[in-house]
C-alpha cells in the first residue's frame, strides 16, 4: 500500500484524489476495524486533509496560491468528495476533524472562474444540510458541523434551503441544548439564517409569521433561560430594524400579546435585556398607526414607563439611545386615548 | 489531593454533570472583574476536584460572541499543556466552566508565595519547555493565547504544566460573521487588531499596533514571562502600566534592567538563558523565532527533566491554592505593594474581563479599580490605538507640550507620559482616602502601608526621572523642576474646568428632569 506515497504526491489534485480513496476506504471499513494497516492508513488520511488545509490557508512559510487552490476546488467538487468528508468525519480523530472542518468551509468561499462551485454542489447535494444540522444532536459532532454548515449557509440557495426546511423549527431547541459550546454555536447559526440574506428572511419570515413568531415569544423569549433571553432579544431587534424586514416589523409591532411580553422584558433585572428590549419596544411606541388596544396598554403604564425611562441608562454615553429614549418619553406623554377608552393612570 | 483524569491521546471523553446541583463547591481561589474562579468537587463523580469559572455573562454587554468563541476553542483543544474544560453551561446568568483544578495553582502564585526572587534556571527551563509545547500547539492550530505570563501557567500536584486562560485569544480561522469577511488569507500574513493582554507583557507592536499582531506577539509575552520567572516580576512593574511609558520601555529590556530594581541580588544565568530571552524580545517580530523553532534552542534542548523535578523543588512546602489565594488577599488589601501578588490570584483561571482590570493594576483596592481604571474598556482601546499610531521614535521626538488634552490615554508622546505622573498623584490621595476609610473600621498594618508606600515614592521618584530625561532630551533641560511643576498645574486645571463643565452638565440634566416631573404631574 505504501506504493501509493512511494512518489511524493505534488499537484493539488493527486492530493484530492488520495484523500478520496482513503476516505471510500474509511466508509467502507468502519471504525472498529481490526484490518491490518488501518492505523497507517488513518495516518496518512491525516496528513493529506492537514496537506489540503495549508494549500488552502497558506502556512507560516507560504501564501496560499490562488491556482493551487482552484485546482484543488475543482477536483474537489468534481466528484462526490464533499459528502466523504461529511459522512466520515465521525470516525476521524480530533485533530483530523478539525483540519477537515476548516478545508470545508474555506471551500466555501473558493472561486473558479469566478463561479462558486461549492454551491452548485451542494444544491444538487442538498441532503447534506440535514447531515449537517443533525450534528446538534450529537456533542462529539455538533461544533464541527456547526461550523461547516454556518459556511454552507452563506450560500443564498442554501440558506434558503434550510429555512424552509422542518430544521428551522428544532433550532428552537438547539439553542437552548444544556451543553453551553454547542447552544452557543446553534446560536450563531440560528443569527445567521436570520440574517444574513435579507430577501429570503424576509420571505421567509412573512411566509411563516404565524408559527415563528408564536414559537420565537413563547420558546425563546419567554424562556426561563437567561442567555436565550438576552440573544434572542437581540436577535428580535436586529430582524425587526432591518429595512428588508419593514412588512414584518409593521406587522409585529401591532400585537398587545408582542407589547405585554416586550414590557416584561423591559422589567427584567438583566440591563443587558433591558436595553434590547428598549430598542423594540420603542418600535411599538413609534409606529403611527397604534391600534386602540396597544395605546391603551402604554397608557395604563404610562406613569410606570416614564418612571423606568427617567434613570434607565446605557453604561457608555450613546447619543443615539438617548435621542430614541426621549423620543419615546415625548410619545407616551403624549399619548390620548382612542376611540371610547377612558385614561386611567395608576 | 487532586483527581486528575488522565486524558489520553484518543480521550473517551468523560461527560461531566451540566447541572449545577452536581457540583458542590468548597472554595473561592480566585476572582476578577466578570469572574470568580472555585474550587469545587463533582458529587457524582466520586466528587473528584474541579475549579469553576464563574463568568457572570451579564457583564459583557456586547453580544456574547468572544465567550461562545472561547468556549469552543477550549473544547476543541486536545493537548497535554493545555488546560481543557470539562464542560460549560449556563446557571442563570452565569456561565459556569467546569475545568480540571490544578492544586499548584499557577506559577505566578508560586512565585509570590515562595520564591520571590525568582525560579531557579532548571525550573525555568521545565516551565516554559512545557509551555512552549502548548503555544506551538496553539500556533500550529491558528490560535493566538495573546496573554502569555505566569500567572496564567497552572501546576498540577504531580507536577504537570498547563497553558489556561483563553478569555482573550483569538483564532485565525474565524471567520467574522458579523462583516462577512474573511479573516484569514494565509497564517504569515494574519494581522489582528484590538487590543489584549496585559501591559508589561505586551508586545510594542500590538502596544503600537501600527501592524496588528501576529503569531509572534506571543513569543514576546513569552520572552517576557521567562524574565518573569528568573526575577519574580515582569521587568519595569515596579512602575504603572501605562501604555504611553510602555510604547518607549518596551525598546529596551536587558537582563540589566533588574539592576537597577534590586541591585543586591545577582543572579547568574546562563548564556544559552540569556540568548534564548534574546531572540523573543527582538523589537521585530518578524525575526523572533517561531515557537516550533524556539523549542530546538539548546535551551531547552538541554533540558529533559520529569515533572516530577517540579514536584520536589517547585511544589514541597507550599501552601495550597485557597491558603495562598486567602494570604493575597488579606495582604493585598492594604499593601500598594500587592499588585503582582493580586494580579496573579486573580489571574489563577482567568475570565475575560480581567484584563481591563488588570491594566490598572495601580489601583490597589477592589473599588479603585472600578474608580478609577488605568484603561477603559476594550472598544475604547481600539480607538486609542489608532489614535498614537506615530510608530515609536516619533512619540518621543513628537512635540507635546501644553495642548495636551486631559485624557491620558489619547495623548501620545510626553504628555502621556506627564498624565501618568499627575495620574499617580491623584491616585495617591485616592489611596490615602481609602487608606483613611479602612483605618476608622479595622485598623492597617503600618508597616506593610508604609512599605507600599516608600514603593510609591519610589516608583513616583522613577517616573520624574523619565519625565525628566524626556524634557532634557526635548532641549528643555534647565529648569525642568518649574516646568515640571507647570504641567501638573496646568493638568490641575484642566481637570478643575472639566469638573466644572460636568457640574454645568449634571446642572442642566437635573432642571430637565425637573421640567419633565413636573410636565408629568400636570398631565
Amino acid at each position: 500500500m505504501k506504493g501509493i506515497f512511494k512518489s511524493k504526491p505534488k499537484t493539488p489534485t493527486d492530493l484530492v484524489r488520495q484523500t478520496r480513496d482513503l476516505l471510500t476506504y474509511v466508509d467502507r471499513v468502519g471504525i472498529e476495524s481490526r484490518e491490518p494497516k488501518r492505523d497507517e492508513k488513518m495516518a496518512d488520511l491525516g496528513k493529506l486533509i492537514r496537506e489540503l488545509k495549508s494549500i488552502l490557508y497558506g502556512s507560516s512559510e507560504a501564501e496560499p496560491v490562488s491556482d493551487a487552490c482552484s485546482q484543488l476546488t475543482q477536483e474537489f467538487f468534481r466528484e462526490n468528495t464533499l459528502r466523504l468528508f461529511i459522512v466520515c468525519l465521525p470516525k476521524l480523530n480530533l485533530e483530523t476533524r478539525k483540519d477537515a472542518t476548516q478545508v470545508v468551509a474555506n471551500l466555501q468561499r473558493q472561486q473558479v472562474q469566478s463561479k462558486l462551485i461549492a454551491c452548485e454542489y451542494l444544491e444538487k447535494n442538498i441532503d447534506l444540510m440535514d447531515i449537517l444540522i443533525a450534528g446538534y444532536e450529537d456533542p462529539d459532532m455538533a461544533l464541527h458541523y456547526g461550523a461547516m454548515l454556518r459556511e454552507c449557509i452563506r450560500h443564498q440557495s442554501v440558506a434558503r434551503y434550510v429555512l424552509e426546511s422542518e430544521h428551522m423549527k428544532k433550532f428552537f431547541d438547539y439553542i437552548q441544548l444544556p451543553n453551553f459550546d454547542i447552544a452557543a454555536d446553534a446560536g450563531a447559526t440560528f443569527k445567521e439564517l436570520l440574517t444574513r440574506h435579507k430577501s429570503t428572511v424576509a420571505e421567509f419570515l412573512s411566509k411563516n409569521y404565524d408559527w415563528f413568531f408564536a414559537d420565537y415569544n413563547l420558546k425563546l423569549l419567554e424562556s426561563t433561560n437567561y442567555i436565550t433571553r438576552r440573544q434572542a432579544i437581540k436577535l428580535l431587534g436586529d430582524m425587526l430594524l432591518d429595512r428588508s424586514n419593514s412588512g414584518v416589523m409593521t406587522r409585529y409591532v401591532t400585537s398587545r400579546d408582542n407589547l405585554r411580553i416586550l414590557m416584561n422584558l423591559l422589567r427584567e433585572q438583566s440591563k443587558s435585556i433591558q436595553i434590547e428590549a428598549f430598542h423594540v419596544f420603542k418600535l411599538f411606541v413609534a409606529n403611527q398607526n397604534k391600534p386602540p388596544d396597544i395605546v391603551s396598554i402604554l397608557i395604563t403604564n404610562r406613569n410606570k414607563l416614564l418612571r423606568l425611562f427617567a434613570d434607565f441608562k446605557t453604561d457608555k454615553e450613546d447619543e443615539q439611545f438617548e435621542a430614541d429614549k426621549s423620543q419615546v418619553v415625548k410619545e407616551i406623554a403624549a399619548l390620548e386615548p382612542k376611540g371610547n377608552e377612558h385614561e386611567q393612570a395608576g | 489531593m487532586a483527581q486528575k483524569d488522565d486524558q489520553e491521546d484518543e480521550p473517551k471523553k468523560v461527560l461531566y454533570p451540566l447541572d449545577p446541583n452536581s457540583y458542590q463547591i468548597l472554595d473561592e481561589i480566585g476572582r476578577g472583574m466578570s469572574a470568580i474562579v472555585y474550587k469545587a468537587i463533582c458529587i457524582p463523580m466520586n466528587n473528584s476536584t474541579v475549579a469553576i469559572k464563574a463568568i457572570d455573562l451579564d457583564q459583557s454587554r456586547s453580544d456574547l460572541d468572544n465567550i461562545r468563541l472561547e468556549a469552543k476553542t477550549l473544547s476543541l483543544l486536545s493537548h497535554q499543556n493545555i488546560l481543557n474544560a470539562h464542560c460549560s453551561f449556563t446557571v442563570d446568568q452565569s456561565l459556569w466552566v467546569v475545568m480540571p483544578f490544578m492544586s499548584a495553582g499557577s506559577v505566578q502564585s508560586i512565585i509570590a508565595s515562595s520564591f520571590p526572587d525568582g525560579l531557579s534556571e532548571l525550573c525555568i527551563a521545565v516551565v516554559l519547555k512545557e509551555t512552549l509545547c502548548a503555544l506551538a500547539y496553539l500556533h500550529d492550530q491558528g490560535h493566538l493565547h495573546r496573554d502569555i505570563k505566569a500567572g496564567n501557567i497552572l501546576i498540577d500536584s504531580n507536577g504537570s504544566v498547563k497553558l489556561a486562560d483563553f478569555g482573550v485569544s483569538a483564532s485565525i480561522y474565524e471567520y467574522n460573521l458579523s462583516h462577512g469577511s474573511y479573516v484569514s488569507s494565509g497564517s504569515s500574513s494574519l494581522r489582528f487588531t484590538g487590543f489584549a493582554g496585559t501591559p508589561y507583557w505586551m508586545a510594542p507592536e500590538v502596544v503600537i499596533s501600527h501592524s496588528g499582531y501576529s503569531l509572534k506577539a506571543d513569543i514576546w509575552s513569552f520572552g517576557i514571562t521567562a524574565l518573569e520567572l528568573a526575577h519574580g516580576r515582569p521587568p519595569l512593574s515596579h512602575l504603572p502600566p501605562s501604555k504611553s511609558l510602555f510604547m518607549k520601555l518596551t525598546k529596551r529590556f536587558r537582563f540589566s534592567d533588574y539592576d537597577k530594581e534590586d541591585g543586591k541580588k545577582n543572579k547568574k544565568f546562563s548564556r544559552a538563558f540569556k540568548d534564548m530571552v534574546g531572540l523573543c524580545l527582538d523589537q521585530d517580530p518578524s525575526k523572533r523565532p517561531s515557537a516550533e523553532k524556539l523549542l530546538k534552542h539548546s535551551f531547552f534542548r538541554g533540558c529533559s527533566k520529569s515533572p516530577d523535578f517540579l514536584v520536589k523543588n517547585l511544589l514541597q512546602g507550599l501552601p495550597n491554592v485557597e491558603q495562598r489565594y486567602k494570604e493575597a488577599k488579606i495582604k493585598g488589601q492594604f499593601s500598594l505593594d500587592s499588585r503582582s501578588e493580586k494580579d496573579d490570584q486573580e489571574d489563577i483561571m482567568e475570565g475575560e474581563k480581567v484584563k481591563q482590570r488588570r491594566i490598572s493594576g495601580w489601583n490597589f483596592n477592589v473599588e479603585g479599580f472600578e474608580m478609577e481604571p488605568v484603561f477603559p474598556g476594550e472598544k475604547e482601546e481600539d480607538d486609542i490605538v489608532k489614535q498614537v499610531r506615530f510608530g515609536g521614535e516619533m512619540i518621543i521626538q513628537e512635540k507635546g507640550g501644553e495642548q495636551s488634552d486631559v485624557s491620558c490615554h489619547s495623548s501620545p508622546g510626553q504628555d502621556g507620559a506627564f498624565c501618568n505622573v499627575a495620574q499617580d498623584i491623584s491616585n495617591v490621595d485616592i489611596q490615602n482616602l481609602a487608606i483613611g476609610g479602612e483605618n476608622c473600621e479595622g485598623g492597617y498594618n503600618k508597616e506593610v502601608m508604609l512599605k507600599g508606600l516608600l514603593l510609591l515614592k519610589k516608583s513616583l521618584e522613577d517616573q520624574r526621572e523619565k519625565v525628566v530625561n524626556i524634557i532634557v532630551s526635548l532641549g528643555g533641560g534647565v529648569d525642568d523642576e518649574r516646568s515640571n511643576e507647570e504641567q501638573l498645574k496646568q493638568m490641575n486645571e484642566q481637570l478643575r474646568i472639566e469638573l466644572e463643565n460636568e457640574k454645568g452638565k449634571n446642572h442642566a440634566l437635573e432642571s430637565m428632569l425637573q421640567s419633565f416631573k413636573s410636565r408629568l404631574s400636570n398631565e
